[in-house]
């Protein structure tokens, strides 16, 4: 089967400039580095690291909306990185993004029906009857068209996003942190949705969280980034229930769980100190100064190997890969 | 030395509202508990529940144009009606607060060493060297690595993670008896909010203090409180121990907030179960249940009357829904759906 998106040795480097007139580039933000991941059609990969790992703009480069720095992401086997704006637009039918924030992501200034019809204007797709069928899709009801978005809360307003994003049939959407900015008990509902629009329409979603719980639920495959890098990837159940990087560990073992007598009997990986600056990454492995395994349990010698030696994803079978040299499957949950 | 017991914080009918030109919004609408000596008490409920406003008014930290009704005693001594300046002498010294945002709580101008010697040295007669020293002692306390050095930095040089524990460290200042946590590491990524929940934890070990803890998120309650109180539009609706509430909660709401959950402990994927409907608006609302219109359960009482807090499993485990005894090991997949 071939992938309808694929990713290799991507990378985003954006620039630090100098205070002053001059503004001399001074250094790179890191902010992706040497990525590679595939996406099948039908299937949900879910991308999952903290603040500043790289996952917005990894979303953001897949469907060309900044200009990549080296790689290549090939959909539907063409190479989309040397591609002009205008060269873009037949193909961005075939690939939308769904925004974190529905307060920001939607024109105050236009109707619900407007909103989800400028796609398929842009386009020369617009029907009226279209609009309606989106609406009633995502489970709003036509005549909430005529209204403005203040109007809504901010479960309704996640649903409109996701009618525009589908208003063309694309075929990939990029979900950045849909759910984040919704309570939990809206926050299923809208979950629930896109699990049912996937399984109607054959979606194929790369879904971009920091929710570890929520990834668990809905991803196929899960990638987890840390500073640019993919640490660890591997099908949903593998990776929660053998996570073999020491991150990925940390990660699984930090999520508090809503069940009382799990939490107090649970043993839980602390790390020390904060994510470094992605403008001089740390050597070798970017993950070593956080570590535990790192700081604890390995040798001098071993740890000469993590400070100098980048870690290549390396195959543990079944698809399951990370990036460590001395990973260890871990059952924490 | 005090028995273990003894009420530290008793808000009973506790009423805000907030008047706006199209008439009052009550924020909160007949709040009553207590925080013993000791306890954790985690206070949950979605965005505008009023788990926010009832944790200000017990600190005096309302506009000027709340209408707070009710009565509000720490360690006996009436809050309610105190004076700005009688406020400040308890704030800090009997209770301290942590926000959500520690760079709005922190000074941008001054070294985290200095804000927190401030907080020592406004309720204790020592000299700044001291103070200082005592600082560090803090810092070290919450885990901040090489607290000596970090005392001179300003909170910009810290991470939030890092702002957090000093907001911690000046809640620890003065050995308070009670801290109240408003969605500490909301802002937070996860395993920095492990870190500070750490530092939390230390925090209340080192002082003894009891801990008012509000969040939304049901997976920091399980883990760090002893009672639980789940409010929805302005009011409890249900309290009990931590257990009681997630193993035999008896409110529909409870078991949908439960049901709503996406797991990270369960594979296979069950399906979700969305709570329908939104929370009411606070501007009017209408009589019975405010949970009602959201409820599968309804029936015509629940239009008609507003359900009490009412004992359901033992005295202090205390439900507001006029069914609650139908709820009795019933899941949230058999009531929602």
């Amino acid at each position: 089967m071939t992938p309808i998106v694929s990713v290799r040795g991507l990378v985003k480097h954006f620039p630090v400039r100098s205070r002053g007139i001059l503004r001399r580039q001074v250094g790179d933000v890191h902010a992706v580095c040497d990525i590679n991941f595939d996406i099948f059609s039908h299937e949900t990969l879910g991308l999952v690291g903290e603040s500043g790992c790289g996952k917005t703009t990894t979303g953001r480069l897949l469907l060309n909306l900044v200009p990549a720095t080296a790689g290549e992401i090939r959909f539907q086997d063409r190479d989309i990185v040397p591609l002009s704006r205008g060269q873009m637009r037949p193909l961005r039918r075939e690939m939308q993004i769904v925004f974190q924030d529905p307060y920001a992501s939607l024109d105050p200034r236009m109707t619900v029906n407007e909103v989800i019809a400028e796609p398929l204007r842009i386009h020369g797709l617009y029907r009226r009857d279209k609009v309606r069928d989106l609406l009633k899709m995502v489970g709003l009801s036509p005549e909430h068209g005529n209204r403005y978005a203040h109007e809504f809360s901010g479960g309704q307003r996640q649903r409109i996003g996701v009618a525009r994003a589908l208003a063309l049939q694309p075929k990939l959407l990029v979900l950045d942190e849909p759910v984040s900015a919704l309570d939990v008990s809206i926050q299923a509902g809208v979950i629930n949705l896109l699990e049912d629009l996937q399984d109607e329409l054959g979606l194929s979603y790369l879904f971009i969280s920091h929710d570890l719980s929520v990834v668990r639920h809905i991803a196929d495959r899960v990638a987890v980034m840390y500073l640019g890098r993919i640490v660890e990837t591997a099908p949903v159940e593998d990776l929660f229930r053998n996570a073999a990087h020491p991150y990925t560990q940390a990660l699984i073992s930090a999520i508090p769980l809503p069940d009382p007598k799990k939490e107090r009997t649970r043993k839980r990986i602390i790390l020390a100190g904060d994510v470094p600056s992605p403008v001089t990454p740390p050597s070798g492995c970017r993950f070593r100064t956080r570590c535990p395994k790192f700081a604890g349990q390995l040798t001098d010698d071993e740890r000469e190997k993590c400070s100098t030696e980048i870690p290549a994803l390396a195959e543990r079978g079944q698809g399951h890969q990370t990036a460590c040299h001395y990973a260890e499957a871990l059952t924490l949950i | 030395m005090t028995a273990p017991s003894e009420v530290l914080l008793e808000v009973d009918d506790l009423t805000v509202g907030f008047p706006t030109e199209d008439g009052t919004v009550q924020a909160v609408r007949g709040v009553s508990y207590e925080v013993r000596r000791g306890d954790a008490v985690g206070i949950v409920g979605e965005s505008g529940s009023g788990k926010s406003v009832t944790s200000l008014a017990v600190m005096g930290l309302l506009p000027r144009n709340a209408r707070i009704t009710g009565s509000i005693r720490l360690l006996g001594e009436e809050l309610l009606g105190q004076s700005d300046d009688e406020m400040s002498k308890i704030r800090g010294n009997k209770v301290a607060m942590i926000f959500q945002d520690p760079l709005t709580s922190l000074n941008p101008v001054y070294t985290v060493g200095t804000q927190i010697a401030e907080a020592i040295r406004a309720h204790h007669a020592v000299g700044q060297a001291r103070a200082l020293q005592q600082a560090a002692e803090l810092l070290e306390v919450v885990g901040i690595p090489n607290p000596k050095l970090r005392v001179d930095s300003y909170p910009h040089e810290m991470s939030g993670g890092m702002r957090q524990r000093v907001v911690i460290a000046i809640a620890m200042a003065n050995d308070p008896d009670l801290i109240i946590a408003d969605e500490p590491t909301t802002a937070l990524d996860v395993t920095v909010q492990a870190q500070v929940l750490e530092a939390l934890e230390a925090a209340r070990k080192e002082t003894g203090a009891a801990l008012v803890l509000i969040t939304h998120d049901l997976g920091v309650i399980a883990g760090h409180a002893d009672r639980v109180n789940v409010m929805y539009a302005g009011k409890l609706v249900e309290t009990g121990t931590v257990d009681e509430i997630f193993y035999q909660p008896r409110m529909p709401y409870t078991l949908g907030l439960l049901g709503s959950l996406p797991r990270i402990d369960e594979s296979g994927r069950p399906r979700l179960i969305p709570i329908t409907g939104t929370p009411p608006s606070l501007l009017n609302l209408p009589p019975g249940c405010p949970f009602g219109p959201r409820c599968p359960k309804r029936r015509e009482l629940c239009e008609e009357s507003e359900p009490a807090l009412t004992a359901t499993t033992n005295p202090r485990h205390q439900a507001a829904c006029h069914f609650h005894s139908e709820l009795a090991s019933a899941t949230a997949e058999e009531v929602f759906s």
